[in-house]
C-alpha cells in the first residue's frame, strides 16, 4: 500500500467513512534560541522539530534526507550536543539552545570546520554537509586533538553518499588544528577581491633576450 | 604606437597632475571598486606550467595542443568547489528548499499493485475535501515521455495501466501537507488486477499481457524490451582454448541512494511560462519532456536546476512527478511543491539494473585472450528509461582494456513489474566488467600466472581500436596496473597473505562522454555550447547549462576560463542554473560534462583571449606572439616590465563596444563503425583505472572487511586534482557498498522489502577502507587540457577487486 505517512493522521479511514480518532492537535506557542536569536512561532504540539525549523523557523540549511533517523543530514546541535531533528519533537527540545548549520560562521567569518570542508574537499554535492558539520563541531568544541577513531564515531551517525568520508575526516582534522591555534583560520570570503588592475612587477623576472 | 609605455617600477606612475588634469599620453582607466585583496600581478606559477612551453611541470605523456595557453593559474592545481561556501552555509538551495509564497503542496497517488488496469477514477470525493485545491489523473497527461526518444514509455501519471507498486496513479494539490495525505484516501479507483512478472527469465516468454506494447516492433508477445547481438571477430579461436573461465552471475539491482530526496517546484508566472525547479542531472530532457506533456512550446517553459544532492545517474530522467507538478500547478494557478519521502525515491528507482550475467573466456597458449562470450539478462523493471543504452553498455563497455581475439555478445532488457531501473554511474559497464575481471583472475590462475601479468599481456595500446571498433586515445592503463602494483605491494602479498586476508586485482574501462547527443545529430549541432560576457569591470561571466550535482563541472568551467585568461578563480562567475540564460546542454551523464563543455569553455575563453591580445598588440606594439598573458596582465615577454593591466587591455578591446561576448562549442570528431548500435558506447575519450584491495575475511561467520584500497585512475589530467581524488573515493564507496551490502531486496510477492536507508545498507565512515588515489595522467588529446572523465570509471574496478581479493 502507500508509504505511510510521516506525520499522525489526523483522521482516519475505516471502510469509506471518516473517522475523527486523533483530535486535531492543539497549537500552542514554541519558544526556543535558534542561532542566537529567540523564536516563538504557533506550532502543533505533536510537530516534529525538523518540520519547525525548516517550514516555521527558516532554516532551511537543515536538510531532509529521510525522517527516520538514518541520514543524518537534520543533525542540529541542542544545548550544544547534536541531535537528529527528525527524531525529535519540537516540544521536547522546548527552551533549548539550537544551533544549526547557518549559526556556525560568525558573520563573514566561517567557522573553521566551514572552510575546512570548503578546502578539503568535504562537500562534493553538500547535501549532508549541515549534518557533518554539527556534528563535527560538537565534536571539537569538546575535544581539539581528536583522533581519527574518535572523528569516525563522531559522525558515524551521518551519510554521505559522495565523499566516502576520506576527504571529511580530513576537513575536520584540518579545522582541529585550527582550533587549537596551530593554523591561522581563513579569511572571510567578503573581503575584497583581487584587483583586475594589478600593479605591475617591480623587476623583470626574466632577462631580456629570455627566450620564452 | 611605438614600443609601448614602460612602467615605474611599483606602480603604473601617476595618470593625474596636481591640479587635477590628465598627464598627456597616459588614459586613465578608473578600476571599479576599490582596489583589491591582490594589488600585485604574482610571477609566472612555472610549476603548473607544461615544460613543452617553458614552465617546470613535467609531461610524461607528451605535450598537448592546449598547452600554448596555459597560464599556469589554476589548471592542475587543487581548488575549493566555487559552490562550496554555499554549501559549507546551508545556504545551497536544494529542492525542497525552493520556498515561493502562496505555495501549496502536491502529493501522489501510488499504485498498491503491481500491475493492474484502472478501470475507473472516480474524483468527486477527493474534490469535495476542503483544502483541496487541484487533482489530476492520467487523464490529465495523454503524451507520452521518455528519456531516449526512441523509447517514451512513460506518463505523468499511469493511463489505463499501473506497472509497479509505486507506479504514479493520481495527484492532488492541498493548501498543507496532512490535508492532501488525507485527500489521497479519497480516490475511488476500481481495479483490474493483471498478472504481474517479477522473474526477468519468465520476461523473455510470452505472456497474456505484455507490460508495454511496441506495435510492430514488439517481439510476439514476450515482455523483451530491447535484443542485443553482437560479434566480433574470428569466432574459431575460441574452439580450442589452452584456459577458460566460465562464470555465472547473478547481480541484484542497487540504487544511487543519494542524500537528498526528489523535489520539484512549479510555478506558471503570471506571464503564463512555467518556471519549474528542480534538482536535475539533465534539466534539458525536463524541459523537453514537459514541452510535449503539457503541449506547450519549449520557449513557455524555464527549467531551473537548484543545487543537486546527489545525482549518481538517479537524477537523470525527466521524471513523472516534475509533471504532476506542473499540471497541479497549471490547474491551482499557485506553486505547487512536491517531495518525496524516503520511500518514493525508491519507488521512482532509476537504480543499476538487476541482472543475470554469463561470461565464458578463453585464451591460447600465449596467454592472450581469444574470446570473450557474454550474455547479459537486466531487469528493467515498468520502464525504459535509459534502458537501450543500457543493454549495450553491458556488453561493448567490455570490449576493452583489453586486446580480443574474439567478442561474442547477446543482451536483453525485460519489462517486468518493479520499479524501472536506469542509469546509475558506471552505466551498465559495472556488472559486467564485475564478471570479466573476476573470469580472468580464475583464467589466471589455471594458467598459474600472475593476474596483473595477464592483464599487462593483454593490454590495448594507446592510439589503437577495440575489438568493436571504439577509438583508443589516450590510455594510462599500464601505468596505473604498475603504479598500483607497487604501491601495495603486490609482489610481496598476493598468494602470499595468511588465511583470512587476501589482495586483488581489478581494472576498468569507461566511456568519457557519450559520442552521440542524444536528441540530435552531431553533425549539426554540437555537443555543448558555452557563452561568455565580460564587462567594463573585468568579471568573467560564464552561461552554461552543465548540470553541477557536486562533481564539480561548475568548478572545471571556472578553471579553464581561469587558465586561459589568467585571471584568479574569484573573477569567473558561472551561471548554469536556468535554461532561460544557459545555451542548451543536455546534461550530466556518460560522464560527459568536464569533457565537453571544459573544451567548449576553452573555445569561447580563446576567443576572448585573441581579442585581449589583439587590443594589447594596439598599445604595446608587440605581437601577440610575443606578448605574455599573466596573472591580470599582458606583457612583452623579454620584459615584464612593459605591459598593460588586464582591465586596460581590456576596455581597449571594448571600445565601441561595451562588453565582450563570446561563444564556444565542442563536437566530437566523427568516429565509430556502422554495424547496429555501432553508436553505443561510442566517445571521443576513453577512462581507465586499475585498483587493487585488500581484504580480511572472517572465516568463521565469513564478514568480509575491505581494508585497504590502492586506486590508480587514468583521467588524462586532473583539472582539479581534489575534486578527482574526492570522485576516486566516493567512488570506491559506491562501488563497495554494492559488493558487500547494497541490494534491492524483493521478497516472495514482488514487493520491495528495503525501501528506507535503515534496511538498505549504505556503508558508514567505519566500513569504509583506506583508499590511496593514484592519479594517472595520460594527456588526452582532444580533452580539455588533457582531461579524461574521473566520476563514473573509478567506480568499476573496485568490485572484482575485491571479488578478487575474497
Ligand atoms: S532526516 Fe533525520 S536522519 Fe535523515
Ligand atoms: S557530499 Fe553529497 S552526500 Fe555528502
Amino acid at each position: 500500500m502507500r508509504a505511510p505517512p510521516r506525520r499522525l493522521w489526523r483522521l482516519i479511514m475505516v471502510g469509506s467513512e471518516h473517522i475523527k480518532m486523533i483530535p486535531a492537535p492543539d497549537k500552542n506557542i514554541w519558544s526556543a534560541e535558534v542561532n542566537g536569536a529567540p523564536v516563538e512561532v504557533l506550532v502543533a504540539s505533536n510537530a516534529i522539530l525538523l518540520d519547525v525549523l525548516r517550514d516555521k523557523v527558516g532554516t532551511l540549511g537543515v536538510k531532509r534526507g529521510c525522517d527516520m533517523g538514518t541520514c543524518g543530514c537534520c543533525t542540529v546541535m541542542v544545548d550544544g550536543a547534536p541531535r537528529l531533528s527528525c527524531l525529535c519533537l519540537a516540544g521536547q527540545v522546548e527552551g533549548s539552545e539550537i544551533t544549526t548549520v547557518e549559526g556556525l560562521a560568525d558573520g563573514a567569518h566561517l567557522a573553521p570546520i566551514q572552510s575546512c570542508f570548503a578546502e578539503y574537499g568535504g562537500s562534493q554535492c553538500g547535501f549532508c554537509t549541515p549534518g557533518f558539520l554539527i556534528s563535527a563541531q560538537a565534536l571539537l568544541n569538546e575535544n581539539d586533538t581528536p583522533t581519527e577513531q574518535e572523528i569516525a564515531c563522531a559522525i558515524e551517525g551521518n551519510l554521505c553518499r559522495c565523499t566516502g568520508y576520506q576527504q571529511i575526516i580530513e576537513s575536520i582534522q584540518g579545522a582541529a588544528a585550527i582550533h587549537r591555534g596551530e593554523v591561522a583560520a581563513a579569511a572571510p570570503a567578503s573581503d575584497a577581491h583581487p584587483d583586475p588592475h594589478p600593479d605591475g612587477p617591480d623587476e623583470p623576472n626574466m632577462p631580456p633576450g629570455h627566450a620564452r | 604606437m611605438s614600443g609601448g609605455y614602460r612602467q615605474q617600477p611599483g606602480g603604473s606612475g601617476p595618470t593625474t597632475r596636481k591640479d587635477g588634469k590628465r598627464v598627456a599620453g597616459k588614459q586613465a582607466f578608473p578600476p571599479p571598486g576599490s582596489g583589491g585583496s591582490k594589488p600585485k600581478m604574482a610571477t609566472r606559477d612555472l610549476d603548473f606550467i607544461p615544460e613543452s612551453v617553458g614552465g617546470k611541470e613535467p609531461q610524461p605523456a607528451g605535450s598537448h595542443i592546449h598547452d600554448r595557453v596555459r597560464t599556469g593559474t589554476s589548471v592542475g592545481k587543487e581548488m575549493p568547489l566555487v559552490d562550496s561556501n554555499a554549501k559549507v552555509t546551508g545556504q545551497a538551495w536544494y529542492g525542497d528548499d525552493v520556498r515561493l509564497p502562496n505555495e501549496v503542496i502536491g502529493k501522489i497517488l501510488r499504485s498498491p499493485h503491481h500491475y493492474a488496469r484502472i478501470k475507473s477514477i472516480d474524483t468527486t470525493r477527493v474534490e469535495a475535501l476542503p483544502g483541496v485545491l487541484a487533482v489530476a489523473t492520467g487523464a490529465d497527461s495523454p503524451h507520452r515521455f521518455g528519456v531516449l526518444p526512441v523509447t517514451k514509455d512513460e506518463h505523468a501519471m499511469a493511463v489505463e495501466k499501473v506497472r509497479h507498486v509505486g507506479d504514479l496513479v493520481a495527484c492532488v494539490a492541498a493548501i498543507d501537507e496532512s490535508t492532501a495525505l488525507e485527500a489521497l484516501n479519497l480516490f475511488d479507483i476500481e481495479w483490474e488486477i493483471l498478472e504481474p512478472v517479477f522473474d526477468p527469465k519468465k520476461g523473455l516468454e510470452d505472456a497474456d499481457e505484455p507490460i508495454h506494447w511496441r506495435g510492430k516492433y514488439h517481439l510476439a508477445k514476450t515482455n523483451v524490451q530491447k535484443r542485443v547481438f553482437q560479434e566480433f571477430g574470428d569466432r574459431s579461436l575460441v574452439e580450442k582454448p589452452h584456459a577458460e573461465s566460465h562464470g555465472k552471475w547473478k547481480m541484484a539491482g542497487v540504487h544511487h541512494g543519494f542524500t537528498e530526496p526528489h523535489a520539484v517546484v512549479a510555478h506558471w508566472d503570471p506571464n503564463g511560462r512555467l518556471q519549474l525547479y528542480t534538482p536535475q542531472q539533465v534539466p534539458h530532457y525536463t524541459h523537453r519532456a514537459l514541452s510535449t506533456v503539457l503541449d506547450v512550446p519549449m520557449h513557455q517553459i524555464n527549467v531551473i536546476r537548484t543545487f543537486v544532492g546527489g545525482g549518481f545517474g538517479g537524477k537523470s530522467d525527466p521524471f513523472p512527478h516534475e509533471m504532476c507538478a506542473a499540471i497541479l500547478s497549471r490547474k491551482s494557478g499557485r506553486p505547487v511543491r512536491i517531495t518525496f519521502d524516503r520511500e518514493e525515491v525508491y519507488w521512482i528507482n532509476r537504480g543499476r539494473h538487476p541482472s543475470h550475467i554469463e561470461v565464458k573466456m578463453t585464451a591460447d597458449e600465449d596467454a592472450r585472450i581469444s574470446g570473450f562470450d557474454i550474455d547479459a539478462l537486466i531487469d528493467g523493471g515498468g520502464f525504459a528509461s535509459f534502458g537501450h543504452v543500457t543493454s549495450y553498455y553491458n556488453g561493448v563497455l567490455a570490449t576493452a582494456p583489453y586486446e580480443l581475439g574474439s567478442f561474442h555478445y547477446t543482451g536483453a532488457r525485460v519489462w517486468t513489474n518493479k520499479p524501472a531501473s536506469g542509469a546509475m554511474r558506471g552505466h551498465g559497464a559495472v556488472n559486467t566488467r564485475c564478471a570479466v575481471e573476476v573470469g580472468l583472475d580464475e583464467m589466471a590462475e589455471t594458467m598459474q600466472v600472475d593476474p596483473i601479468d595477464l592483464r599487462l599481456a593483454n593490454l590495448l595500446p594507446p592510439h589503437s581500436r577495440t575489438i568493436s571498433g571504439f577509438r583508443i586515445t589516450s590510455n594510462g592503463m599500464r601505468e596505473a596496473l604498475e603504479k598500483v602494483r607497487t604501491g601495495s605491494n603486490w609482489d610481496e602479498k598476493f598468494r602470499k597473505l595468511p588465511l583470512g586476508k587476501g589482495i586483488g586485482i581489478g581494472c576498468g574501462f569507461f566511456i568519457s562522454g557519450s559520442g552521440l547527443p542524444i536528441h540530435w545529430d552531431p553533425n549539426r549541432f554540437p555537443h555543448a555550447t558555452v557563452h561568455m560576457q565580460v564587462d567594463m569591470d573585468g568579471g568573467v561571466t560564464v552561461h552554461t547549462g552543465a548540470a553541477d550535482i557536486g562533481q564539480g563541472s561548475t568548478t572545471a568551467v571556472a578553471q579553464v576560463v581561469s587558465e586561459v585568461l589568467a585571471l584568479p578563480i574569484e573573477m569567473i562567475h558561472v551561471r548554469s542554473h536556468e535554461s532561460d540564460t544557459s545555451p542548451v546542454d543536455l546534461g550530466s551523464y556518460s560522464s560527459r560534462v568536464t569533457f565537453m563543455n571544459a573544451n567548449a569553455a576553452i573555445r569561447a575563453a580563446l576567443e576572448i583571449r585573441e581579442q585581449l591580445l589583439n587590443a594589447a598588440w594596439e598599445m604595446l606594439g608587440y605581437h601577440p606572439n610575443n606578448l605574455v598573458l599573466n596573472d591580470r596582465r599582458i606583457y612583452y615577454k623579454h620584459d615584464p616590465a612593459v605591459g598593460v593591466s588586464y582591465l586596460k587591455a581590456l576596455h581597449k578591446a571594448q571600445e565601441d563596444k561595451g562588453a565582450l561576448i563570446a561563444s564556444g562549442a565542442y563536437r566530437s570528431p566523427p568516429m565509430g563503425g556502422v554495424h547496429k548500435g555501432a553508436a553505443a558506447g561510442l566517445a571521443p575519450a576513453y577512462s581507465f583505472s586499475a585498483y587493487v584491495a585488500e581484504v580480511d575475511v572472517d572465516v568463521e561467520t565469513g564478514i568480509i572487511r575491505c581494508t585497504n584500497v590502492w586506486a590508480a585512475h587514468d583521467c588524462g589530467k586532473a583539472l582539479n586534482p581534489l575534486a578527482v581524488k574526492g570522485q576516486i573515493i566516493g567512488s570506491c564507496h559506491m562501488g563497495l557498498g554494492q559488493v558487500l551490502s547494497e541490494q534491492m531486496v524483493y521478497g516472495r510477492t514482488g514487493h520491495l522489502q528495503n525501501a528506507n536507508l535503515l534496511d538498505y545498507k549504505i556503508p558508514s565512515v567505519h566500513e569504509m577502507p583506506h583508499v590511496e588515489p593514484i592519479i594517472i595522467e595520460s594527456c588526452d588529446p582532444e580533452g580539455p587540457f588533457g582531461a579524461k572523465e574521473a566520476g563514473e570509471g573509478p567506480l568499476l574496478p573496485i568490485l572484482p577487486a575485491v571479488v578478487n581479493a575474497v
